[in-house]
Formats: C-alpha cells, sequence, structure tokens
C-alpha cells in the first residue's frame, strides 16, 4: 500500500517539474513579456483597442483608456502569480478570461472585413505572427489558453508557493491540503 | 497565504490590483488621448518641397493621371443606371479602370487618390503609417516610414523623421486603405509635436500601386 502511495508521489514529482513547472514559466513569461511591451506603448496600446471598433471611442474613449492602463498589469500580476505558482488556478482563471476576451476581439475583426486593426499583443514585437490581425494570433492565443486549462486542472504542482503553503496547512492540521497533493 | 478565498474572489482581486495599478499610471504617466487630429483642408494648396518626377519604377507607358476632370461634374446628370451600363462596358479598358481608382470614394474629411497623387507632385511630404515589411515590399517614393507606435518605443527614430519634415509643411499619411486607423494614429502624434498642415490619404498603398503612380523599395525612407 506504501509503495503505491510512494509511486504516486514520484509521478506528481515528475509532473510538477516536467510539465507544470514549464508550463508555468512559459505561459507566465509570454503573458509576462506581452504586459510589459504593452506598457511601453500605453498610448499605442489604446489606439489599437480602439482600432478594435468594440466600443465607440467618440462616446466611451474612457473605457477604451482604463481598459489600455489595466489589461496589461492583469497580465504582469497574473504572470507573476503564475510563474511563482500563487494562486494559480485564479491567476491561470484571470488569464484565460483575458485570452477567450482577445479571441473574441480578434475574431470579431477577422470576420469584419470592413475594419483594418493591429493586435499590438505584444506591443510591438511580432511574436511567432506578423502585426495585423489574423487568425495567426488565434491560434497563438488558443495555444495559451491551453497551458491555462492545464493550470486550471492540475493547478501549479509541486514546485510552487501554493504547494509550500498547502504544507505547512497540512502540518498545522489544515485537511484540505493535506490530502491535495498525495491522495488521487 | 492560501486562505479561505475562493477562486473567483481570487481573480476579482487580481483584476481589482490591476486596475488600482492602472489608474495610479495614469494618474502619474503621460496623458493618453484618444483625440483626432484637425485635418485640412484636401483642396488647399501645398506647403512642401519641390516638384516632384515618378523615377524609373514607375512604367513607361502609364499615363498621367490627371488627364480627366474631376468626374464630380459628370456626376449630376448621368442616370446611375447609365453610369453601371458604362462601367460594365468598359471593364476591360485599363484607363477607364485606372480613373476609377484615382477618384473612388473615400472616406470624408481624407483625399482621393487623384488629389494625393496631385500633392505628391506638388512636393507634400508623405508618411507610409505601415509596418516596416510592408513599407519595405513596396510604398510610396519619396515616403518616409513612421507608425505611431514608435512615438513610444522608438522616439529616436520619430524624432529624425520629423527632423525631415518641417512643421508647416504638407503632410500626406497613408497606410493600407479602408478603414484603417494607422495614419488616423500618426497624425494625432504629429499633430501633437506642431505639425498644421495634416493629411490623410483614404485610399491605400495598395490602390496607389494598382493605379501604377510612383513607387519604391526597400528601407531607404526609414534609415536614420
Amino acid at each position: 500500500m506504501s509503495t503505491k502511495k510512494d509511486g504516486h508521489g514520484a509521478l506528481v514529482w515528475v509532473e510538477s517539474i516536467l510539465i507544470a513547472l514549464p508550463v508555468r514559466l512559459a505561459l507566465g513569461g509570454l503573458i509576462g513579456l506581452a504586459g510589459v511591451s504593452k506598457l511601453q506603448g500605453v498610448q499605442s496600446f489604446a489606439e489599437a483597442i480602439k482600432g478594435f471598433r468594440i466600443v465607440d471611442a467618440e462616446e466611451h474613449g474612457h473605457l477604451i483608456i482604463s481598459a489600455a492602463y489595466t489589461i496589461p498589469y492583469v497580465e504582469l500580476i497574473a504572470a507573476l502569480l503564475v510563474v511563482l505558482g500563487l494562486w494559480t488556478r485564479a491567476a491561470a482563471a484571470a488569464l484565460g478570461l483575458l485570452l477567450l476576451g482577445f479571441i473574441g476581439a480578434l475574431v470579431r475583426v477577422i470576420l469584419d472585413e470592413s475594419v483594418s486593426a493591429d493586435c499590438s499583443c505584444f506591443g510591438d514585437i511580432e511574436l511567432f505572427c506578423e502585426a495585423g490581425v489574423g487568425w495567426c494570433q488565434v491560434g497563438r492565443n488558443a495555444i495559451l489558453l491551453l497551458g491555462v486549462g492545464y493550470l486550471l486542472w492540475r493547478k501549479g504542482g509541486l514546485v510552487s508557493i501554493d504547494a509550500w503553503c498547502s504544507g505547512r496547512s497540512a502540518q498545522a492540521g489544515d485537511p484540505e491540503w493535506s490530502v491535495e497533493r498525495s491522495e488521487p | 497565504m492560501n486562505g479561505s478565498l475562493s477562486t473567483p474572489t481570487r481573480v476579482l482581486a487580481i483584476v481589482g490590483a490591476a486596475f488600482v495599478v492602472g489608474t495610479v499610471h495614469a494618474l502619474v504617466g503621460a496623458p493618453v488621448s484618444l483625440k483626432s487630429a484637425t485635418l485640412s483642408n484636401p483642396d488647399a494648396e501645398v506647403k512642401g518641397g519641390e516638384r516632384r518626377t515618378p523615377n524609373a519604377d514607375t512604367p513607361a507607358d502609364a499615363p498621367d493621371p490627371v488627364v480627366e476632370d474631376q468626374l464630380d461634374e459628370t456626376e449630376e446628370v448621368v442616370d446611375p443606371q447609365q453610369k453601371i451600363d458604362d462601367m460594365l462596358a468598359n471593364l476591360d479598358d485599363p484607363e477607364y479602370r485606372r480613373n476609377q481608382l484615382l477618384d473612388a470614394p473615400v472616406p470624408e474629411g481624407t483625399m482621393t487618390l487623384r488629389r494625393s497623387h496631385e500633392l505628391w507632385e506638388q512636393g507634400a511630404y508623405f508618411i507610409d503609417a505601415r509596418h516596416h515589411d510592408q513599407y519595405d515590399a513596396g510604398h510610396i517614393e519619396y515616403a518616409l516610414r513612421l507608425t505611431s507606435g514608435e512615438f513610444d518605443t522608438d522616439f529616436e527614430y520619430a524624432n529624425w523623421v520629423m527632423g525631415q519634415i518641417p512643421q508647416d509643411g504638407t503632410v500626406v499619411i497613408y497606410c493600407v486603405g479602408g478603414d484603417c486607423d494607422a495614419s488616423k494614429n500618426v497624425a494625432a502624434r504629429l499633430e501633437q509635436f506642431g505639425y498644421t498642415d495634416l493629411r490623410i490619404m483614404g485610399a491605400g498603398y495598395n490602390e496607389w500601386e494598382m493605379a501604377q503612380l510612383p513607387k519604391a523599395f526597400g528601407p531607404e525612407g526609414s534609415e536614420p
């Protein structure tokens, strides 16, 4: 019985180091880069949001400007949390909502041929895709969503602050976390 | 730290923290404006450099684009059905198609291809607001490349471009055409730096190229 338990524990460690940690670092790194590059040109990002024609810039320009300042910080904070493995599921959920919103906006622009907009997803950096909105960006975001889905499902693994805190909770007799990583 | 907060509460906390930090950034940082530039009258006289002639890249047999009077004068008297019939009858005529391009309708306040070419001949400064690769693949001859983002990410370059253009000169900005915002965004940035005669070419570079107007290739207008 204890051998089975040890074997499972080893598998959890392997998954944490070979899958969860790389997914967290890659996802957090890319999203963090996106946030930083947007913050280097908030004006450009605001213009990009305006170019998507989702809200009327004349009437609701303040919403666009608020979004241009808030979205990069959501990306930065969530990316940092994902990398650290702190509040991993919540940070992944925030990134998932953001990515779903981006995909919706991108598809809308792609399908509306009268709108020609720049993605500005990574500011001025053209990462894997050209600057103009296209299916490439939708695919890129969908791949990032896979990482988000994994973290929502499996959390951040054992190499994370969440796991460290859960270990302390377990020592303190918190039944919620004491079983989470050791039982299937 | 994992306390008893639920995941939705934590998501809200992340978004709320981002909103607070973003608001502080907005208060202490450079202001962001979505105000459009005030465009000059498309028909106003040009304040620019010397008259230009096309380079060797323009086909020798390309007809002079300013060969017909403006169609506006005839539009009032021609029956719409007659116009459609004429169009169908002349679809194979390259000259007819070219004139259609030159006088194609453009968004209000912007310039037709014909008017833009007139300004080009009169020495107006042209700015290509598209991306590097698009510019390098082909651009209006003598046009300088400048995107709105470069005011944030590469101000040294933006400053170099502005150094080539006097503030009271006529500046014509273009992008891919249609409803692209890139040229409007560059116009708004230039207005902030004191440029007074800003105009936007309503048609895009593709239309310019299709009308066989002067073009050039490579990055020569994008290197300081």
